[in-house]
């Protein structure tokens, strides 16, 4: 078979633009249409600011060079890891109870790395430089060049998986699937590991990165699992997703008592570890209200609905979901900001300024533009992968299975 | 080649900053608070008027390190960040991509972004400027005036800064992070 | 080693922008009241691989050292400068404001053309014009302004109704010649009123000179006010700090701030400000008491020691009186002075330089010199030297009389008024009317006097009051605001200035070449004199001829023509040849071709340079070898006519000298001739003279940092750079209980003014007093990024004159702060 002929053998749904804009006008639907959009228009003027400006439009300093469109960046591969987690649980380790949401958690994927990377355009300076270089003077002790070498394989793994899925092949779906997620897991404890090597940054420094980035990756995962599924079947669920959005909070409590668990230690090791400039941060850490939203967000709130009865409140973990995505999104800021908010110059370089303490950040315009846009592109891209192709499980290929 | 360092002596300093004018000009710097490749650091002085411990002052003239084993070139994804031939660590401005992971890899602060070609730049012993002219200083070097700062070749054990390490106490700054810089502080 | 291209490209293309640029800003900006003007220009002075390389040694004059340098060109650009190791006076070293002339150069602000006054006096409007018509504007006025010809018309050819200042410089002295010799003016006022006329007079009546401090050779430093790591002087600044933090030197510096210096120094006693003469007078006191001073040497050199020694013990002049006033502890003083006595004879009580402090000043610097003189370190090393002075050819002016010129008009605003006049005093005698008659005109040299005078509303009243006001400068400062006619200087990178001789125990002569043409329409000063004198000459000859009867006479006997070339009313003939020509003239007549070539090629010259230069080390230098060095002058004899960029006329010293009654050559510790002008003949500690301060006000004091020469180079973007603007010092704990916080904005108000600027919180000062540094807060609209940036110290300062030389005492201003 060529390539042509496999291509066309993809199932792809004839959809035309009145297919498009069809969709039942409720207040809800219509509500969702203006923000998307108004979050279009915001990544189109914070590119144009981009465009205008080079990174002068970003707050970003000589103190301070990662900003927010970096922890934008990660907030959406971060998902695309965890959506991969997700969709691996049918599909690759056969668990039939998940096979349902399979499709849907490739495609989200395919889509939350595809808005990471359109951000990340708009970061670093010369991408095409990027491209070029990254083959010809591969610096292989960079865990940037892993990481987005990774991710790039990591894209092409999913969409091979995902266009088996559609075509309901699992055999080579599970085989593309299966590699797809080793590289993917590689690739994001790799973009742990860009926080991990760093020695001038002791709150960074060590394995805690790379493990925890897996660990949030699945816990956003399955926040957005119960998403696509509220969102998909309007909270009215079938008794199927049921029992499987049951199942994934039983796992979510497993998962995010082990963050709590995991932030406990850190956080304990970092106070009373016996590192000073590392106990520092921590303590700065702790009286910053991000953390605490992070905290609130991510851990309480979601654990106190599933504990309620143990996963069985569907609607209500939908709307927790929201509240631990939001979370998800200051744990982003948090990591990036915590490692970068201690000075490493301590002395005054001028006579006339107070000496140094912790670094200010605020994002600029432009980086929140960008990175809010980064929302609309996923949520846009998403609709319409909801239209072109066929995301709920085939029946027939799960009895086929069966 | 040559594996250069400097020395400095740093109580010496005075901290009437002619190194940073000197390397600017000398190197085109562009002018802004953040944008300079080396820096005189100011100790604030302990005690209450007119009680002040005069040993707490004091100035640390500072700026790369050129680290031997050195974490911005570590994580340069496509190594645009390079030892050259003398041992000095470069930016190669073609290869930058401006991640600026550089910039939060280097312990120093030594790094920041040239604003005319976005991408990041910092000292490099003036080796596309005096040193490629075939002069033997480096600008900061050459201008100070209670003259700091030692500039050379350290395989050469005839060399000045050579004699100046065998002779005098030194220490490197954040030397427990195994970097291994080439600017040593003279005590 | 291969040129890096690609990075090379991209820099080449910025000098030509920026200079382009730079200068487009500038046309439009100049003197327009115009804010569009971002403050923010980036700046660079850096070419790409050059077609044409050249390197031309001159002579900074970004400050008054005058350090060599070294000045690359690239494609016609000054790209660098970079210190001269040729010149033992620099020691191979340039400053951050040496590294930084390349942007006074290249400032977009600069002036550019003759301007002629348009608008009202002050308000900043001019007209563009030609040389020619600004010197005919001089000497003829417009309907705005009176010109030289109908001034002196109407004062009868009374040349001293022209006044005139000027900053220091190397050709200070070209624009002096015309206008006190040719043009026949007494009214002259430049910095040493206040600067360092009572220390250099001071040293000069007790010990015979200022000499220099052998700081490379010292044990022992006492320096007290000076601040050589922030004010810096050259060598002084070098030598001493490459020696200090238990390196070789002891250092202990008196100084009501914790500066840079105390921050190298083994002791810091931190001293009420106005109160050193007590402390230097302990130190003597106990020095007498213990007998620890150096009694062969005293035995052998001092004048009237046991009247002194007398007057010391008389007056209890004892560390427990002077704890009292000076709030040094008793036994830090008996420590200092026995350590001192110790480590003599190389042991130095540092002269000092900016010495306008109080009203005691002179009494305290001859205490010091005495003091220093007790421990035997005078003409030695390690001591005070004297050194040695390389003799230049002579230039002869033609000088003519006028018989209706007067004498200066502030010979009453102190006991001795020498030729370079007090400031205040001067300015002060014309606004309160006390002049003998009207000064109508001023012109103004290289000097700011808006900025640097202290009582800036009474300058700015003085400029007002003059029917004709002349600047010649390179920026349009506040100053230049008040002028009819401004002339534009071009910077020292376009001339060739003076030869100068640099009196040392390593004496040389250096050179300031011209690196590059005079860009736009400025010219160097001798040929703007030259000008000048060729407009005015004939015009005001004929005035002369009106209301000179002596002239008269001459012209009934020899004719005009001939009273007019001989008799030197052709002012002009000074300046007929260029200063290349004069400089050439006075090395070659001295040292032969062959010198001068070696002069124009390294830019410095000294006889036996080629065998004695060596260079050491990357950092180290040989100028002369050690023996044969000028510590000593001849044995006993204290006839040193070694001057050090002190500005002050030896001449009026030597003049002083004469008079004493005792054998010349001795340390003088009685100065009888002055008991008979009213000053104290012994340095004696007068309450009366001390200014106490009130509760709750604060005693202002100022000063100078490394990064700015006073207001010359407020404008200057590199140096913008590293320090952006001047901020207020105050305690701490004095801050807090007021709610003051770091970058706050103060009002610091005086009797005469008062200024706004941000609050510095900090244990380097005291709780009685507040500082904050000199040079910032100018007020042109010319200056795109002075204007407004900090404040100006002399907007507070009050014009309290110290008694002796008419100096200013700058350190005697109460003032009061609030947040606002």
């Amino acid at each position: 078979m060529s390539i042509k002929e496999f291509v066309a053998s993809i199932p792809v749904n004839k959809v035309g633009f009145k297919d498009i804009f069809g969709y039942e006008k409720t207040p809800r639907n219509l509500i969702l249409t203006v923000l998307t959009f108004g979050l279009l228009a915001m990544f189109a003027a914070g590119v144009g600011l981009y465009l205008l400006h080079g990174h002068h439009a970003y707050n970003v300093t000589r103190e301070h060079p990662w900003g927010l469109l970096l922890a934008a960046y990660i907030f959406f591969v971060v998902s695309s890891t965890g959506l991969c987690i997700i969709g691996s649980l049918g599909d690759v380790f056969g668990f039939k109870d998940y096979e349902l949401i399979s499709k849907r958690a490739i495609f989200g994927s395919i889509v939350t790395i595809l808005s990471g990377f359109a951000v990340i355009l708009f970061e670093i300076g010369h991408p095409v430089t990027m491209v070029i270089y990254n083959v010809l003077t591969p610096g292989l002790t960079s865990a940037i060049w892993w990481m987005g070498t990774l991710y790039g394989l990591y894209l092409t793994f999913m969409i091979i998986e995902f266009v088996f899925l559609l075509k309901g092949d699992a055999k080579f779906a599970k085989y593309f699937g299966l590699v797809g997620l080793i590289i993917g897991l590689a690739a994001h404890s790799n973009l742990g590991a860009v926080f991990g090597f760093l020695n001038a940054r002791p709150i960074s420094n060590g394995v805690y990165f790379p493990m925890y980035f897996i660990l949030t990756a699945f816990i956003t995962g399955v926040f957005i699992a119960y998403l696509f599924m509220g969102f998909r079947y309007k909270l009215k669920f079938p008794e199927r997703v049921k029992k499987m959005l049951t199942n994934l909070g039983k796992i979510q409590i497993f998962l995010l008592s082990f963050l709590a668990f995991f932030m406990t230690w850190k956080m304990l090791t970092d106070l009373y570890g016996g590192m000073p400039n590392r106990a520092d941060v921590a303590h700065h850490i702790l009286g910053s209200w991000t953390f605490w939203a992070e905290v609130i967000l991510v851990i309480v709130i979601p654990l106190l609905v599933l504990l309620k009865d143990m996963g069985r409140s569907h609607v209500a973990m939908f709307y927790a979901s929201f509240s631990g995505m939001a979370g998800i999104a200051f744990m982003r800021y948090n990591l990036i900001h915590d490692t970068q908010v201690k000075p490493l110059q301590m002395l005054k370089v001028y006579e006339y300024q107070l000496p140094p303490t912790w670094i200010h950040y605020s994002p600029s315009a432009a980086e929140w533009m960008i990175s809010l846009g980064g929302i609309g592109l996923c949520i846009t891209l998403y609709y319409l992968g909801t239209k072109f192709f066929n995301l709920d499980a085939d029946e027939g290929h799960a009895e086929q299975k069966a | 080649m040559a594996r250069y360092g400097m020395a400095l002596d740093y109580k010496n300093c005075i901290d009437c900053k002619a190194c940073e004018s000197a390397c600017k000009e000398e190197n085109g710097v562009l002018l802004g608070a953040d944008k300079h490749r080396i820096w005189v650091g100011t100790k604030e002085v302990e005690g209450e008027f007119p009680f002040l411990s005069i040993s707490s002052s004091g100035f640390v003239p500072s700026q790369c390190q050129h680290c031997e084993a050195a974490p911005c070139q570590e994580v340069c994804p496509t190594n645009a960040t390079y030892y050259d031939e003398n041992g000095v660590v470069r930016v190669d401005a073609d290869k930058c991509i401006l991640c600026t992971y550089c910039m939060n890899a280097c312990p120093y602060d030594a790094r920041y972004v040239d604003d005319r070609t976005m991408t990041v730049d910092k000292c490099n012993f003036c080796s596309d400027t005096r040193l490629a002219r075939g002069e033997t200083t480096t600008a900061c070097q050459n201008t100070c005036p209670t003259k700091v700062r030692t500039f050379g070749d350290l395989d050469d054990p005839y060399s000045e800064i050579s004699e100046l390490l065998r002779r005098r106490d030194h220490y490197s700054l954040k030397a427990h992070l195994g970097t291994k810089p080439k600017l040593f502080y003279l005590t | 080693m291969q040129i890096e291209m690609s990075r090379r490209k991209f820099l080449q293309g910025t000098v030509a922008m920026s200079i382009v640029g730079g200068s487009a800003v500038s046309a439009t900006n100049l003197l327009a009241k115009d804010d569009k003007v971002e403050k923010k220009l980036t700046f660079t002075t850096k070419t790409g691989e050059a077609k044409e390389l050249k390197l031309v040694p001159t002579l900074c004059e970004m400050c008054v050292n005058k350090c060599a340098a070294i000045a690359r060109m690239e494609d016609g650009v000054v790209t660098k400068l970079d210190p001269n190791p040729m010149f033992p006076k620099s020691k191979n070293m340039l400053c951050p404001r040496g590294n930084a002339g390349i942007q006074a150069l290249y400032d977009p602000d600069r002036l550019k053309y003759p301007l002629v006054r348009i608008g009202e006096k002050g308000d900043g409007k001019y007209k563009r014009v030609t040389w020619d018509e600004a010197y005919e504007a001089i000497l003829n006025g417009t309907d705005r302004f009176k010109g030289l010809a109908a001034i002196l018309e109407e004062e009868e050819d009374n040349r001293s109704t022209i006044g005139y200042c000027a900053g220091e410089g190397m050709a200070e002295h070209t624009y002096k010649v015309f206008m006190q010799d040719k043009l026949g003016s007494s009214n002259f006022v430049n910095h040493a009123s206040i600067c360092l006329q009572t220390t250099v007079s001071g040293y000069a009546l007790t010990i015979g000179g200022y000499g220099q401090a052998d700081l490379e050779n010292a044990n022992y430093v006492i320096m007290a006010g000076a601040n050589r790591a922030e004010a810096i002087v050259t060598p002084d600044t070098m030598d001493l700090f490459k020696r200090t933090k238990g390196r070789g030197a002891k250092l202990i510096v008196v100084d009501p701030r914790f500066t840079n210096t105390a921050s190298h120094a083994d002791k810091w006693l931190p001293i009420e400000v106005g109160t050193d003469l007590a402390f230097v007078l302990a130190l003597t006191y106990v020095a007498i008491e213990e007998n620890i001073y150096n009694k062969k040497f005293v035995e052998l050199n001092f004048n009237g020691f046991e009247e002194y020694k007398e007057h010391i013990l008389t007056s209890k002049y004892t560390p427990e009186w002077a704890e009292k006033i000076t709030g040094i502890r008793a036994s830090d003083i008996r420590q200092v002075a026995r350590d001192f006595m110790a480590a003599a004879p190389r042991a130095i009580y540092y002269q000092g330089r900016r010495t306008a402090w109080s009203k005691q000043d002179f009494q305290l610097r001859r205490a010091q010199a005495i003091f220093s003189a007790m421990g035997g370190g005078i003409d030695r090393e390690g001591g005070i030297i004297f050194g040695k002075k390389l003799p230049l050819g002579k230039h002869n002016i033609n000088t003519p009389m006028y018989d209706n010129a007067q004498e200066r008009i502030d010979k009453k605003a102190a006991a001795i008024i020498g030729g370079s006049g007090s400031w205040i005093g001067w300015r002060n005698t014309i606004l309160e009317e006390k002049a003998a008659y009207p000064v109508r005109s001023m012109f103004v040299y290289k000097q700011n006097p808006m900025l640097s005078i202290p009582n800036t509303a009474k300058t700015k009243q003085l400029f007002e009051k003059m029917d004709l006001v002349v600047v010649i400068d390179t920026m349009p400062s506040d100053t230049a605001m008040m002028a009819d006619v401004i002339l534009p200087e071009c910077t020292y990178l376009e001339r060739e200035d003076p030869v100068k001789s640099f009196g040392s125990a390593q004496p040389a002569i250096a050179l300031r070449q011209k690196v590059i043409d005079p860009m736009y329409d400025t010219k160097p000063v001798i040929e703007i004199i030259r000008g000048l004198a060729e407009k005015v000459s004939r015009p005001l000859f004929e005035i002369t001829k009106k209301f000179d009867s002596e002239v008269q006479d001459a012209i009934k006997e020899r004719g005009e023509e001939s009273v007019y070339k001989e008799d030197g009313f052709d002012l002009a003939d000074a300046f007929r040849h260029s200063q290349e020509e004069i400089n050439k003239h006075m090395v070659v007549e001295k040292y032969g071709e062959e010198a001068y070539k070696t002069l124009l090629k390294e830019g410095v010259y000294y006889p036996n340079m080629d065998k004695f230069w060596k260079q050491i080390s990357n950092n180290e230098f040989q100028w002369y070898p050690k023996k044969e060095r000028f510590y000593s002058v001849v044995e006993g004899e204290f006839k040193s006519d070694v001057f050090h960029d002190t500005c002050v006329d030896e001449k009026e010293i030597a003049v002083l000298k004469k008079e004493f009654k005792t054998p010349s050559g001795k340390v003088e510790c009685v100065l009888p001739n002055l008991a008979k002008r009213g000053v104290s003949p012994m340095p004696s500690w007068d309450d009366t003279q001390f200014t106490q301060i009130p509760e709750g006000k604060f005693k202002f004091i100022t000063g100078r940092h490394a990064q700015f020469t006073q207001n010359s180079s407020s404008n200057n973007v590199m140096l913008l750079e590293l320090m952006p603007e001047n901020y207020l010092w105050i305690n701490k704990r004095v801050a807090e209980s007021k709610g003051i916080k770091f970058g706050d904005n103060v009002e610091v108000k005086s009797k005469v003014g008062q200024i706004t600027i941000k609050a510095y919180p900090t244990e380097k000062i005291g709780p009685n007093n507040l500082f904050f540094i000199h040079g910032f807060g100018a007020d042109s609209d010319g200056l795109t990024f002075a204007k407004g940036n900090g404040a100006a110290d002399n907007h507070i300062i009050e014009d309290i004159i110290e008694p002796v030389f008419g100096s200013a005492a700058m350190h005697e201003t109460i003032v009061e702060v609030r947040k606002v």
